[in-house]
C-alpha cells in the first residue's frame, strides 16, 4: 500500500530508453534488494529498443584507414608485420590441412577463413601465459605463442611428436600446458565455466594474482548453451578475472545467428551480468587488439569477468563434415570475402604506413607455404605413439587392476601373433619401437 | 531369472511383520560390529566423520577448498560443511549461485588449473544438470590431454533415496558413475569409511564422485583409534569384510550395508552364518575380495538401493558368473534391489521400494534353498 501511494506521488517518472539509464533515487529505500527507482509509468523496455542497439567498436575502416578520431594500439612495424604473418599463416595452413583431410588422411579439420582478425589480435593483446580455453577454432591463439607447425601437424596426424592427446583426440583439438592453452573439449561451451574456475584458480595462486587471466573463446552458437550463462553469472558473482570473448561469425553450423537470439546479439547478455561489455568489429585487428587489451585491464582491476563480443563472418565451412553451400548462397560468402577481407583490411593499413609490400607479399607467402608443406610431408613420414600409450592416462596414480589386466591381455596376444601373423607384425610397425615397449 | 527377480520386488508386501528401515537406518552400530578389535568408546556420525575428513584435509593442503551451493554461511544444506567457512574464510570455503552446471564447471576448471576442489551437490538428483562436467570434462580430460592435464576433484553429496522425496530425489546414481573409465567412484557406508574414503578422495589424482547418504549422516558408529588419526586414509578401490560367515555372502554398499549386517544378524540366530562385504568402492570395484567370499560361501547375494537394470548388482553378477567363482556357486546369484519404478512418494509404496531387512533374510534362505 505505501509502495503504490508513494509511487503516485513520484510524478517526474523518468522514461526508460535504454535498460541501463539512471532515474530518480527518492523511493529506493523501500525495496530491500534494489536501488531501482520507483517509476508510474507502465514501461516494459528490451535489449533493442526502436532501431537502436549496442555500436561496434572500430578503429580501421573497410581500407585500412583509421576512422577519425580513433586511437590506434601501439603498433610498430615489427610488431604489425608478425600480426600479419600470424595472420597469414592461418588461411596456409587451413588450405593444406583442409584438402589433406579430403585426401582422407586426417579425419576431419576447421579453418579458421574469416575470422583471422579475431583470433590473432585476441593472442597479442593477451599476455603470453594468461590461460586460454578456446572452442576449436582458435589455433592462431597457439601458432602467437609459438607453437610449432610440426606440433599442429603431429596433433592433427595423432603421430609420436602428438603431446597434446597423444593421438586420442580428433584433429584441431589442441592443448599445450607450457603455452598455457588448456585441452580442447569436443562438447560445446563446457569451457566457459571452466574458464570461471581456472581464473579462480589464478586468483588463488600469489604468483599469479592480478597478474594473470582465464580467456576464454566460444562462438555465439555456444553462448546458447547453459554452460554460457551458468559460466559468465560464476564469474562475476564469485569474481574471477575471466575475459569472455565471443566470436560472432554468423552461423552455429547451418544456424544462422539471427535464429539463435531474438535480443541484440551476445553483448546485449553481459549487462544482464553485471560485467563490463564491448562489441567490437572482429575483421578489424586493431579493434581487437585494443579491445581485448582493456578487457583483460578491467579483469585484473575488478578481478571479475569481462565480455567481447567481436562481430565476424565464417567464411569457411563449420567443418569438414558441413557443406555451408547447403544453406546459404556462394554468392554471399564471396561477397564477404570480397568486400570485408580482415587479412586485406590490415594489409591496406600497413601499405598505407609503407610497412608492407608486394615484394613482401609474395616472399611471405611461398615461405609460409613452403614451411606448412614441410611439416605436413614430416608428419606424414611419423609413427604413431607407442602401442603402450593404449593403456596409460585413463587414470593418475597407482593404475587399477582391470587396467593392467587389459595391458597383460594384449601383451599375451602379441606373444602369441605379433611375430608370426602378417597384420598383425605390419600393423604394429606403424607404432613408435614397433610395440616392443610393451614386450620388454 | 526373471520370476525371482518379480517375486523380489513383491515379496514385502506380503511380508506385515517387517521392520521400520527408517528406524533401522537411525540404529546407532555401537558394538554391532562384534570384528571391531578397538577398546575404546569413540564414536562418530557420518556427518561429523565427512567434516573432519574435510577439515583435516584444508588443513593439510592449501589447494583444498570447497564450493557448491549453501556451503558456507548456512553450513551446506545437510551441515556437513558445518563450521568449515569460519575455519578457513570465504575464500576456501564457497556459496555459489544456484547452477549444478555452473559450478561443478568453476570447480573442474579450478582442478584443471592446479586447485583441489571438493564440489558439494545438494543431491546427486541434482548432479544430472551437470553430468557433462562430471563425465566428459572432469572424467575424461586427462585421457584426452595425453597426460598433460589431470583433474584432481572430489564431487560429493547424497545419494540414492532419502525418505518422503518423490521419485526425482531419490535416485541412486552409482552404476551411472561407475560406468565411466576415468572416474573414480566411492559409496561408503560407516563414519570409518567416510571419513577415510573422502580423504583418500581429495588426495587421489582423478575425479572423483564420492557417493554418500542422507539418510546416514545422523548415524553414529565406532571409531578405532587409528580412524581419529588425521592420518587415516581407506584405500579407493578395495572393500571391506565386515562380518566374517561361511554359508553365504551379502554384497551391499551404503546404507544397503546396515540391512545386510542386520540380515546377517537374524540369520546367525539361526545358525546361517553369512558374511558381509561392504563394497565401499564401485570403481575401481574389488571383484577379488567378492570371488574368494563367493568360493567360500558358494552363495551370492547383491543388495543395492539403485534400481535393477544394468546396475552395480547386475555388473557384480555378471563379473562373478565370468570368473573362477562361477564354478563354486550352489544356488544362482541373487541381486536384491530397489524396484524398477519410479520412486513414489507415498511413504507405504516408498517403503516397498527399497530392500530392507526382512527382504533380505527372505532373499537369503531363497539362496540356500532353506523355505519358511
Amino acid at each position: 500500500m505505501i509502495r503504490l501511494e508513494l509511487a503516485a506521488v513520484s510524478s517526474a517518472a523518468p522514461t526508460f530508453s535504454r535498460a541501463f539509464s539512471k532515474g530518480s533515487s527518492r523511493y529506493r529505500q523501500l525495496l530491500p534488494t534494489t536501488n531501482s527507482p520507483i517509476v508510474s509509468n507502465l514501461d516494459f523496455f528490451n535489449s533493442i529498443q526502436g532501431n537502436e542497439q549496442i555500436p561496434t567498436y572500430r578503429i580501421l575502416d573497410g581500407v585500412g584507414k583509421p576512422l577519425q578520431g580513433a586511437e590506434l594500439p601501439e603498433i610498430d612495424r615489427e610488431f604489425a608485420r608478425r600480426l600479419y604473418e600470424n595472420m597469414q599463416l592461418l588461411p596456409t595452413l587451413d588450405n593444406v590441412l583442409y584438402n589433406v583431410q579430403r585426401q582422407g588422411k586426417i579425419s576431419f579439420y576447421m579453418t579458421a577463413h574469416g575470422e583471422e582478425a579475431t583470433i590473432v589480435g585476441s593472442a597479442a593483446a593477451l599476455e603470453l601465459d594468461d590461460e586460454v580455453l578456446g572452442q576449436y577454432r582458435e589455433l592462431g591463439v597457439l601458432l602467437w605463442r609459438g607453437f610449432t607447425l610440426d606440433k599442429v601437424m603431429a596433433q592433427c596426424f595423432g603421430n609420436e611428436e602428438d603431446n597434446s592427446g597423444k593421438g586420442r583426440q580428433m584433429p584441431v583439438h589442441f592443448g599445450s600446458p607450457t603455452h598455457h592453452f588448456h585441452t580442447i573439449s569436443s562438447p560445446l561451451a563446457t569451457q566457459i565455466p571452466q574458464a570461471a574456475g581456472v581464473a579462480y584458480a589464478l586468483r588463488r595462486t600469489p604468483s599469479r594474482r592480478s597478474r594473470s587471466i582465464a580467456a576464454c573463446f566460444f562462438g555465439e552458437g555456444a553462448a546458447s548453451e547453459g554452460d554460457f550463462h551458468a559460466g559468465l553469472m560464476l564469474a562475476s558473482t564469485i569474481p574471477s578475472p575471466t575475459l569472455f570473448i565471443a566470436r560472432n561469425n554468423g552461423f552455429a553450423i547451418s544456424t544462422p545467428s539471427t535464429e539463435q537470439y531474438n535480443g541484440d546479439g551476445i553483448a546485449s547478455r553481459g549487462p544482464g551480468y553485471g560485467i563490463d561489455t564491448i562489441r567490437v568489429d572482429g575483421n578489424d585487428i586493431l579493434a581487437v587488439i585494443s579491445a581485448v587489451r582493456e578487457g583483460r585491464r578491467r579483469c585484473l582491476e575488478q578481478g571479475r569477468a569481462v565480455l567481447i563480443e567481436a562481430m565476424s563472418y565464417r567464411v569457411g565451412h563449420h567443418s569438414t563434415s558441413d557443406d555451408s553451400f547447403a544453406y546459404r548462397a556462394r554468392a554471399e560468402v564471396e561477397d564477404r570475402k570480397r568486400v570485408d577481407n580482415p587479412i586485406t583490411r590490415f594489409r591496406l593499413f600497413m601499405e598505407s604506413n609503407g610497412w608492407w609490400d608486394a615484394d613482401a607479399e609474395a616472399e611471405l607467402k611461398t615461405r609460409l607455404k613452403v614451411d606448412v608443406m614441410k611439416a605436413f610431408k614430416r608428419a606424414e613420414s611419423l609413427k604413431r605413439c607407442e602401442l603402450g600409450e593404449l593403456f596409460t592416462d585413463v587414470y593418475g596414480g597407482e593404475e587399477p587392476w582391470n587396467i593392467r589386466e587389459q595391458r597383460k591381455e594384449l601383451v599375451g596376444l602379441l606373444k602369441k601373433y605379433g611375430e608370426i601373423y602378417p597384420p598383425w607384425r605390419n600393423e604394429l610397425a606403424k607404432f613408435k619401437n614397433n610395440g616392443k615397449d610393451l614386450l620388454n | 531369472m526373471v520370476s525371482r527377480l518379480a517375486l523380489s520386488r513383491l515379496a514385502p508386501v506380503l511380508n506385515v511383520a517387517r521392520a521400520s528401515s527408517s528406524a533401522a537406518s537411525r540404529r546407532v552400530f555401537r558394538g554391532a560390529r562384534p570384528y571391531s578389535t578397538t577398546d575404546n568408546d569413540n564414536t562418530m556420525t557420518v556427518r561429523d566423520a565427512l567434516n573432519v575428513a574435510m577439515e583435516e584435509e584444508m588443513l593439510r593442503d592449501e589447494t583444498v577448498f570447497i564450493l557448491g551451493e549453501e556451503v558456507a554461511r548456512y553450513n551446506g544444506a545437510y551441515k556437513v560443511t558445518k563450521g568449515l567457512m569460519d575455519k578457513f574464510g570465504e575464500k576456501r570455503v564457497v556459496d555459489t549461485p544456484i547452477t549444478e552446471m555452473g559450478f561443478a564447471g568453476i570447480a573442474v576448471g579450478a582442478a584443471l588449473q592446479g586447485l583441489r576442489p571438493i564440489c558439494e551437490f545438494m543431491t546427486f538428483n541434482f548432479a544430472m544438470q551437470a553430468i557433462d562436467q562430471i563425465v566428459n570434462s572432469a572424467g575424461k580430460t586427462y585421457y584426452m590431454s595425453g597426460g598433460n592435464v589431470p583433474c584432481p576433484v572430489v564431487f560429493r553429496g547424497p545419494n540414492g533415496a532419502a525418505s518422503g522425496v518423490g521419485a526425482q530425489h531419490s535416485q541412486d546414481y552409482a552404476a551411472w558413475y561407475g560406468s565411466v573409465p576415468g572416474l573414480k567412484v566411492v559409496s561408503p557406508w560407516s563414519a570409518e569409511d567416510c571419513k577415510g574414503l573422502l580423504k583418500s578422495a581429495i588426495r587421489d589424482p582423478n575425479p572423483v564422485v564420492f557417493l554418500e547418504n542422507e539418510m546416514l549422516y545422523g548415524t553414529s558408529f565406532p571409531m578405532s583409534q587409528e580412524a581419529m588419526s588425521d592420518n587415516f586414509l581407506v584405500p579407493i578401490g578395495k572393500c571391506k569384510v565386515e562380518r566374517e560367515g561361511s554359508d553365504i555372502t551379502f554384497v551391499g554398499h551404503s546404507k544397503m550395508v546396515s540391512h545386510c549386517m542386520e540380515a546377517a544378524e537374524a540369520l546367525a540366530k539361526e545358525g546361517i552364518k553369512a558374511e558381509v562385504i561392504n563394497l565401499r568402492s564401485i570403481r575401481p570395484l574389488d571383484i577379488d575380495t567378492i570371488i574368494k567370499s563367493v568360493k567360500k560361501t558358494n552363495r551370492l547375494v547383491i543388495v543395492e538401493g539403485g534400481f535393477p537394470a544394468f546396475g552395480v548388482g547386475s555388473e557384480i553378477c555378471a563379473q562373478i558368473v565370468e570368473s573362477e567363482a562361477f564354478d563354486y556357486l550352489d544356488a544362482p546369484v541373487e541381486r536384491v534391489t530397489g524396484a524398477d519404478v519410479p520412486t513414489p512418494y507415498a511413504t507405504n509404496l516408498e517403503t516397498l521400494a527399497f530392500p530392507d531387512t526382512p527382504l533380505i533374510v527372505k532373499v537369503a534362505k531363497r539362496a540356500l534353498y532353506r523355505t519358511n
